[in-house]
């Protein structure tokens, strides 16, 4: 008896974390390398120049005027999606098709910009936010 | 024999592809390195950068400047749709070329870079 109770609790265990798993998505999506402020630290206002930068970082997305120069942008995005449906749960025992569902979505997107003196020396630089990394859990609460 | 292994190499890739998607979408035309590397600084003309690269995607006034904007979007996605489970990734990265032209119409300087040759097929989503 004791025997069959030590193999059936890691069976009951495995089936429900399998059971917890059922009806599970997880998507992510990527637009460009993060840049984090580690990666363009190498960036001094006043002696950097935009061969330096794109050396190192690739060119940016776009390319705009400003009225002091140029401003170069990077885009970058991370997207992070989960669903669990709790519905799959009641699937064998009801006729019915039930859903009980969870998700969540996080848009991480930023974008790096570095400003340019008329000869391609920058200027300034910066993140439009500081990126906080989106979780990758469904409960939406 | 050998077709015997062959079917059963067949069948185990077969097993284990199962649930496997991959897709793929582009946008633009590819941006030949070679040719963007003919492009000479100082001598290179407007005319001359049209024939060989074809019409910019998008042209812009820098400071009194043209700069002739050629870009190429690459997208891969992979999935793995284990019916119960579910992960999908998809990973987008361009290619961009800036051509800067000084007010004489001769190239001032070429800019680029091509990120989609480092894009690869990814399923599993965590993690970078």
């Amino acid at each position: 008896m004791k025997g069959v109770g030590k193999r059936t609790i890691p069976l009951l265990v495995s089936v429900m974390v399998c059971l917890s798993f059922m009806g599970c998505n997880v998507a992510r999506l990527t637009l460009n390398t993060t840049l984090t402020p580690e990666n363009v630290a190498f960036i001094v206002p006043g002696k950097t120049t935009l061969t330096e930068v794109v050396t190192k970082l690739g060119t940016p997305d776009t390319i705009t005027d400003a009225d002091s120069g140029v401003v170069a942008t990077y885009r970058f995005l991370d997207l992070k999606y989960s669903r669990v449906n709790f519905g799959w749960l009641a699937k064998p025992w009801t006729p019915v098709d039930p859903d009980v569902i969870f998700s969540r979505t996080g848009l991480g997107v930023d974008e790096f910009q570095v400003f340019y003196n008329p000869d391609w020396v920058v200027v300034q630089q910066g993140f439009q936010r500081s990126l906080t990394r989106p979780p990758f859990h469904p409960y939406p609460f | 024999m050998k077709v015997g292994r062959c079917l059963l190499g067949f069948v185990i890739v077969a097993f284990l592809l199962q649930g496997c998607a991959f897709s793929r979408g582009t946008l633009g035309d590819d941006v030949k390195t070679e040719i963007v590397a003919t492009i000479q600084k100082g001598t290179t003309t407007k005319t001359e950068v049209v024939n060989l690269l074809g019409a910019p995607d998008r042209l812009l006034q820098l400071n009194g400047r043209d700069v002739f904007h050629y870009y190429r979007y690459d997208a891969k996605a992979g999935s793995l749709l284990l019916i119960l489970l579910n992960f999908t990734r998809l990973s987008v990265k361009s290619d961009d070329v800036f051509v800067i032209m000084n007010r004489d119409g001769i190239v001032e300087d070429v800019i680029s870079s091509k990120r989609t040759d480092s894009l690869g097929f990814r399923f599993w989503p965590f993690g970078e």
